[in-house]
């Protein structure tokens, strides 16, 4: 199929889809591709649905509940959006209709908030008044060596799924859509309704804690 | 902001506004003066970059293959009871 002329950087953005690929063959009924896509958003689908709802059976319901939708309405997917961002539009009413059962869906927001203003580097790595230089580097970051190779190994990769999902769960919703999915700031705040300085706060909160658990694995591992 | 400068615990603080480009432009000029003083400010910022890049490899999780399974079973009725060919 031609890509249709446009002027718009944002469709053009969008017109370069890393599914694109994948959609022929889920159309045809192709199960290996259907896998394809699950394994590949699964985990990602939960983190985000976890942030709408109160405990992980939900959100596995919620995320069940979206693969479902997804079968049925492939074939009337109009590629006006990633298909990735397609599979989240689902997933978001799948969790806001969940969480109106469950009266929780208004609190994300504000839940967000709690905390906010909790250094996100321990005050201990500073200088403390009285000191030559107050709030300064007391206990600098040590530069990493070679973190890509370090971080390669499995027991690396089970630390750091491990971190992950020990974040809240809108740190790891917002983490997750950015950092793993690559979606830009302006699409995880519609997805999660969150201004545009709340889905900043969260995110440098997520990545600070993030740090702090790798700096903690560099540590220990020399 | 009526400061003249900032401080590290002050920069750890706006690394990913930094990063975003979302600094307000009246402090813009004082974050960029101290990271261009402050090598442990630039290697903190270096890091948070390496975090999120590593957190983009490292965070994929196939789904448990029950799961899988059911899904795809899912999806074979699907098709074969909507699609005949």
């Amino acid at each position: 199929m031609p890509t249709p002329p446009t002027t718009s950087t944002h469709a053009t953005a969008r017109a370069e889809d890393a599914d694109a690929p994948l959609l022929a063959a889920l159309r045809a009924g192709d199960e290996q591709a259907f896998a394809t896509l699950v394994t590949r958003y699964h985990a990602t689908l939960k983190r985000v649905a976890r942030s709408y709802v109160s405990t992980d059976a939900v959100a596995d319901d919620v995320v069940q509940e979206t693969w479902l939708a997804v079968i049925g309405a492939i074939d009337r997917f109009e590629q006006r959006s990633t298909l990735k961002t397609w599979l989240f539009h689902i997933l978001m009413n799948k969790a806001k209709t969940r969480g109106v059962r469950e009266r929780r869906s208004v609190p994300f927001a504000s839940l967000a908030r709690a905390g906010e203003d909790a250094p996100t580097v321990s005050p201990d790595r500073f200088q403390r008044e009285g000191d030559a230089w107050p709030g300064h580097w007391a206990t600098p970051p040590r530069p990493w060596e070679d973190p890509e190779r370090r971080l390669a190994s499995l027991e690396a990769r089970e630390y750091l799924r491990a971190a992950i999902a020990a974040l809240p769960a809108t740190q790891q919703a917002v983490l997750t859509l950015r950092d793993v999915e690559g979606l830009d700031s302006d699409e995880v705040c519609e997805l999660l309704d969150l201004s545009a300085g709340n889905q900043r706060v969260i995110l440098h909160r997520a990545r600070a804690r993030m740090r702090n658990e790798l700096e903690r694995y560099f540590d220990a591992t020399g | 902001m009526t400061v003249d400068e900032i401080i590290c615990r002050q920069f750890v603080e706006v690394a990913t506004d930094y990063l975003e480009g979302a600094v307000r432009d009246e402090d813009l000029e004082l974050v960029e003066e101290h990271l261009a003083m402050c090598d442990w400010c630039r290697e903190y910022l270096h890091q948070i970059e390496a975090t999120s890049a590593a957190v983009a490899e490292g965070a994929s999780s196939a789904p448990p293959d029950a799961t899988l399974q059911a899904l795809v079973g899912a999806f074979r009725d699907r098709t074969r009871g909507d699609a005949p060919r």
